[in-house]
C-alpha cells in the first residue's frame, strides 16, 4: 500500500482522472473529496460491502417458488406518516426517484 | 425507439423481455453487464433480472411500490448524469429480492437497480438518502 501524508487542502491524483482532497479534519474523522468520472463508481468501502453480499446471496434461478404478496406497508415501522397510511391506496403508484440537478455542462 | 415495453400495457402478454445494459454491472457481478428484464404475467408484481449470456443465474426484483409506501430514493449528481436522466418519471426503479425460506424474503433498499427507460440503460445505485433504507426489508407476505 501507498502511504502519503497530506494536510487540509492538498490532493492526490490518481491516474490522471480522480482527484482526493483532503477538506478537513475533525477530530477522529477525515473529510475527504473526490472528484472522478461518472464512470467511476465511488462508494463508502462498508456499504459497498454489504450491498455485494446482498446480491450475492439474493442470486437465483428463475424456477425458484415466489412468495404471494400482501399489501406494502411504510418502510419504516411506527414512522411519523403512520396516520396517513391508513388512507394510502391499495395500489400506490410507481416510485419515481428524487434527481440531484446535475452541475450544467460549460 | 428501445422504450420498455414491460410499461406497454398492449404489448404485456403473458411473458415480456426486454435487454437491460448495466454498463458497471451489479455490485459484485461487475462483469456482467447484460440483463434480460423478464416478466411473466403469472408472476407480477415480480420480474426477473436474468444474466444475458448464463440464463441459468437471475435475480428476482420487483418495484418498490408493492413492498412499501414511502420509498423515494435521491440519486446524487453522478448517478443522474451517469444514466442521463432529465424527467424523474424516465427512471424505472427496481429493488432486488432475496428469497429466504419457503415463500418469504427480503427485499434490498439501500441498493435499488435504476433503469432509464428511453435508453434501457441501468445502475445499482446507492441513493444520496441510503442510510434511511435497510438491505434486508422484509417482503410483505
Amino acid at each position: 500500500m501507498l502511504i502519503l501524508s497530506r494536510k487540509p487542502g492538498e490532493s492526490i491524483v490518481i491516474d490522471g482522472r480522480i482527484t482526493v482532497k483532503i477538506i478537513r479534519i475533525d477530530g477522529d474523522a477525515v473529510k475527504v473529496g473526490i472528484e472522478a468520472p461518472s464512470t467511476v463508481p465511488v462508494h463508502r468501502q462498508e456499504v459497498y460491502a454489504e450491498i455485494q453480499k446482498n446480491n450475492q446471496e439474493a442470486m437465483t434461478h428463475t424456477e425458484a417458488k415466489l412468495p404471494r404478496l400482501v399489501a406494502p406497508l411504510a418502510s419504516v415501522p411506527n414512522s411519523k406518516n403512520k396516520s396517513d397510511l391508513a388512507d394510502s391506496p391499495a395500489s400506490p403508484a410507481p416510485v419515481v426517484p428524487k434527481l440531484t440537478k446535475p452541475t450544467p455542462r460549460k | 425507439m428501445n422504450d420498455l415495453e414491460l410499461m406497454d400495457p398492449e404489448k404485456h402478454t403473458n411473458e415480456v423481455k426486454d435487454l437491460v445494459h448495466l454498463p458497471l454491472g451489479l455490485l459484485g457481478f461487475e462483469r456482467v453487464k447484460n440483463y434480460v428484464l423478464l416478466a411473466k404475467r403469472e408472476q407480477e408484481p415480480f420480474l426477473w433480472f436474468q444474466m444475458a449470456e448464463d440464463a441459468k443465474h437471475a435475480f428476482l426484483v420487483v418495484p418498490p411500490h408493492f413492498v412499501v409506501t414511502d420509498y423515494q430514493p435521491e440519486l446524487s449528481k453522478e448517478d443522474v448524469e451517469f444514466l442521463d436522466l432529465i424527467d424523474p418519471a424516465d427512471a424505472f426503479v427496481l429493488n432486488i429480492v432475496t428469497l429466504r425460506g419457503a415463500r418469504n424474503g427480503t427485499v434490498n433498499l439501500k441498493g435499488p437497480i435504476v433503469i432509464n427507460r428511453r435508453t434501457l440503460i441501468g445502475k445499482q445505485v446507492i441513493p444520496v438518502n441510503a442510510a434511511e433504507y435497510a438491505t434486508h426489508h422484509p417482503l410483505p407476505v
